[in-house]
């Protein structure tokens, strides 16, 4: 079967990209060096967290950001399409009961008790929502060594949400080992968690340790594909609300959602194979022909109507910078926008700062199509999405997964309607 | 103001000032030790941890090549639990004169240093990795070691003597009665000023010794800062020290130790001991010089960069052009010959590998000064964990670890350690900060250099309610500063994708930049 359209990258934005595109009638092949960040993540879906403050509305901020952003990702999402990519993935992701909106940010603890902007997040993570406050317990297991839930309520009781708007944590120590691992981690804790036997002792140990009207926070392994049962009998048991705080990775929300899109594509009838880098390519006319890719025991060739780039960004491999300084996009070696002349800073001194590598990749046109340095369309029938692209800097803007989802979906519809 | 009083005070925790307060202890003198951060950060913590033969020395600078030989000998009986027996090559590359050669046999002979040629193709089955260019291979008794095993294993072996060192105590005055020194004020690390008086004060500040002399009131020399730097390859290339054949220039060593390798250095002329810039150029040439020994060098992830300085010495009336030009051996000053100033010396400049016996010349020294001439033993007395005389070996911690793995959360993965050695090096060290647990550790300083053990060991000092959330907080932030300033210098290939990931993780996930210090 000869696919109409190659995505490269299994990421959010190449998920999204080949699932939409398969629901659409087309057929679609993934080819992927790995399995994508999701899993390096809490599937939160943060649309716009800083301008540099705190954005409490992305739908109110976006206007104001993208003017004062040129050369951003979100310049080229067509304002229809903003609502739809977010109804999209809520209905792909049943579920997750995804919950937010494009209209209010919800203010999520971490695990270094910070709060943090997210427009969309499962309901397990949604429920820790504290845009308004309120009396959280968090559960700390002393065998995991990924979550600190004493310093993320101290944490919290110093970080108000408002001014009125009050949060009272603390954390409830479970001590020993789990299920007889003295450094478990989180996969262990969450399939421990699927296990009905594990989930009666942790109820027990908490009985009568909760008070009244506190929300009860857990790290986020409470199941891996069963979660929402998981959670849903924890809230009945334990009386009251109960929601779950991403680790350090692997990160067990991300995990989920990732298996959730493959498996939604690979239902679709979309092909995904992984352990597959894009080694070379063949083009015609201003036309890419075909890709080939390496996996290890055989090279192949993967012809297509259209190619989607959603390699990811620096962190993914989608973009690399040698020791020479060279930076290349590893893919197809697009031409790159944003890359530090030499001899001036690639990163500043602060190490939150704002680092010029943070903005390298590749600049598009309005149909997301590559951009040399003259502005001339590279390929007509490349489309790039994702990290890949060029002009933002998600980690400050709490922007990863928002650009990634309605990127992929324009980048779909742009093909769709072409 | 508070006073204590103190027999002999030391200034400056570097490996000299270890060494000196060692050796005063251990002769029976009360010593005190004070330095402005905290131990082993000045030069002794930045260098690439070489113990060395001498041979770098041998055509050269005799003298120091045997000074370095003899000490050799004496750190590998004193100290071997610091120190991994790596051996090491002296390699003629395609860049190398092969004539050097000769006169490196010739010169480790009168020095003393053992030396014995070795095939080329038998140092290529024992170093794969290394350039199959080489045309000569000599084999000298150069080691790894780790600089703040040594240093604390000092103060340690110190304080079994009665002695006490006071890290975060920056001197800001050397009190003088006449023409006596009669001890120092020194400015603590929550800012107060303490008075010390000292029966006698030895100046060990190296790179910072005509700074800490001027306060006294004795000049006329100075220190020629000579700045270089170094890089940390993500791991073993080699199991044996790698030199160049040839005179001494940059980027002429890999040093394996611990989980990594190390190259040095460059040298370049500085004005100020606290000028520890990193410039582009110095770490290309570093990368181009590694590729130089090993091939591939470049591929490899580099882990961190950093600048020393060395306290090259140099006496106001000599004429010099270049630092490296300037002698390795140590001084020693008698400012009661020189200035008329009692009380007080300085020992300046000198090698990590000979602080020792610097140490030593001081003591003997103030001995003199004082009319009390006691005999020096430090070079009998094992050093505490190296009793047994054994040399560490890689993969120790592995061993251990491996010896209880089902029941112990390890904590740093990269560099292998528990829950428990970080828990008993915070409770022993006392302190919040997480940089002063990296040194004892080496907490952080594997491939994440940080990513993830940093959360965790942050939460975990809170936990042991050692400190409030925001200090936690604090010391985490400023671990992740103070990392970054290494790194950013020597960010590609998977380093930089790895910095990314550290970067998602504190900022994406923790998003602990909006916390509150």
């Amino acid at each position: 079967m000869t696919p109409d359209t190659v995505v490269i990258g299994a990421g959010l934005a190449g998920l999204t990209c080949a699932l939409r595109l398969t629901e659409g009638g087309c057929k679609v092949a993934v080819v992927a060096a790995g399995a994508g960040s999701l899993h390096l993540g809490g599937a939160t879906i943060d649309i716009l967290g800083y301008d540099p403050a705190v954005v409490t509305s992305p739908a109110a901020a976006l206007g104001s950001f993208i003017r004062s952003h040129p050369g951003h990702p979100y310049m080229r999402v067509a304002p229809s399409l903003w609502a739809g990519a977010l109804e999209w993935l809520r209905a792909r992701c049943e579920p997750l009961h995804l919950t937010g909106s494009l209209d209010e940010n919800l203010m999520l603890p971490t695990a270094a008790g910070a709060l943090k902007p997210s427009a969309l997040a499962p309901r397990s993570l949604a429920a820790g929502d504290l845009g308004s406050g309120g009396k959280l317990a968090l559960v700390s297991f002393s065998a995991l060594k990924d979550f600190y839930p004493r310093l993320a309520a101290a944490n919290l009781n110093r970080a108000q949400p408002g001014p009125t708007e009050r949060v009272e944590a603390r954390a409830i120590d479970l001590h020993g080992t789990v299920a007889g691992e003295a450094d478990p981690g989180t996969l262990r804790l969450a399939r421990a968690f699927e296990e009905a036997a594990f989930r009666d002792e942790i109820v027990a140990r908490l009985k009568g340790r909760i008070e009244p009207g506190e929300r009860v926070g857990f790290p986020a392994v409470l199941g891996l594909h069963r979660s929402p049962e998981v959670v849903a009998e924890l809230a009945e048991r334990i009386g009251e609300a109960v929601f779950e705080i991403p680790t350090l990775p692997p990160s067990i929300p991300g995990m989920r959602l990732h298996a959730l899109l493959n498996r939604a594509l690979r239902k679709a009838g979309g092909r995904v194979v992984m352990g597959a880098s894009v080694v070379s390519s063949a083009s015609h006319n201003g036309r890419l022909e075909a890709v080939s890719t390496d996996t290890g025991s055989r090279r192949s060739s993967h012809g297509a109507r259209d190619f989607v780039v959603a390699t990811g960004g620096v962190s993914a491999g989608g973009v690399t910078l040698d020791s020479s300084w060279r930076f290349k996009e590893s893919a197809l070696d697009l031409p790159l926008a944003g890359v530090p002349p030499p001899g001036t800073e690639r990163f500043c001194a602060d190490v939150f700062g704002s680092h010029p590598v943070s903005r390298v990749g590749v600049a598009v046109d309005e149909e997301w199509r590559p951009l040399d340095a003259d502005g001339r369309v590279v390929y007509n029938n490349v489309r790039v999405c994702g990290a890949t692209l060029a002009g933002a800097e998600p980690h400050k803007e709490m922007s990863g997964n928002g650009i990634s989802l309605v990127t992929g979906y324009a980048v779909a519809d742009a093909i769709l309607r072409s | 103001m508070k006073t204590i009083e103190a027999e002999v005070l030391v200034i400056g925790g570097g490996a000299t000032g270890a060494g000196v307060l060692r050796d005063v202890c251990m002769r029976g003198y009360g010593g005190l030790l004070v330095e402005r951060s905290d131990l082993a950060t000045g030069t002794s913590g930045r260098f690439h941890g070489l113990l060395h033969s001498g041979g770098r020395y041998a055509v050269k600078d005799p003298s120091s090549a045997k000074e370095c030989m003899d000490e050799n000998r004496v750190l590998r009986r004193i100290a071997a639990d610091c120190i991994e027996d790596t051996s090491g090559y002296f390699v003629t590359t395609e860049k190398d004169d092969p004539s050097y050669s000769d006169l490196f046999v010739d010169g480790c002979r009168r020095a003393g240093i053992p030396v014995e040629e070795i095939s080329v193709s038998a140092a290529l089955n024992a170093e794969p990795r290394l350039s199959p260019r080489i045309s000569r291979v000599l084999q000298v008794p150069d080691a790894a070691i780790d600089a703040w095993k040594t240093v604390w294993g000092c103060v340690r072996s110190a304080s079994d003597h009665g002695g006490r060192a006071l890290p975060y105590h920056k001197v800001t005055g050397i009190l003088r009665e006449g023409d006596i020194v009669v001890g120092a004020v020194v400015e603590d690390r929550a800012g107060d000023e303490v008075r010390i008086r000292a029966g006698f004060t030895i100046n060990a500040s190296g790179a910072w010794a005509a700074q800490i002399a001027a306060l006294a009131g004795c000049g006329g020399f100075t220190i020629l800062p000579g700045r270089g730097i170094m890089i940390a390859m993500g791991h073993r290339l080699v199991d044996t020290v790698i030199n160049r054949c040839q005179m001494p220039t940059d980027g002429d060593i890999l040093v394996p130790i611990r989980t990594v390798s190390v190259i040095g250095t460059t040298d370049e002329e500085a004005s100020d001991p606290d000028d520890l810039r990193i410039l582009q150029d110095e770490v290309d040439r570093m990368l181009a010089d590694g590729e130089t020994l090993v091939p591939g060098f470049r591929q490899v992830r580099a882990l961190r960069v950093w600048a020393g300085v060395r306290p090259l010495f140099k006496d106001e009336k000599a004429e010099s052009s270049s630092t490296r030009e300037v002698s390795r051996s140590h001084r020693l000053l008698d400012h009661h010959d020189r200035d008329g100033v009692e009380g007080f010396i300085t020992i300046t400049g000198g090698k990590f590998t000979t602080f020792r016996r610097m140490a030593q010349d001081s003591v003997d020294i103030m001995g003199a000064q004082l009319k009390d001439e006691r005999a020096c033993h430090t070079h009998e007395e094992a050093l505490p964990d190296s009793e047994e005389r054994t040399y560490y070996k890689l993969g120790s911690r592995l061993a251990a670890r491996e010896e209880r793995l089902h029941d112990e959360q390890i904590i740093c993965e990269c560099e292998l350690i528990g829950r428990r050695a970080l828990e008993n090096a915070m409770q022993r060290r006392g302190s919040s900060d997480l940089d002063d647990i990296r040194r004892t550790l080496r907490l952080g300083m594997g491939p994440c250099q940080g990513g993830f053990c940093i959360y965790r060991s942050a939460g975990i000092l809170h936990s042991l309610q050692r400190i409030d959330a925001a200090s936690a907080t604090a010391s985490l932030r400023d671990f992740l500063q103070e990392r970054w300033k290494g790194l950013h210098p020597i960010l590609y290939g998977d380093g930089l994708r790895q910095a990314r990931l550290d970067d998602w993780i504190f900022q994406g996930l923790l998003n602990v930049e909006q916390l509150q210090s």
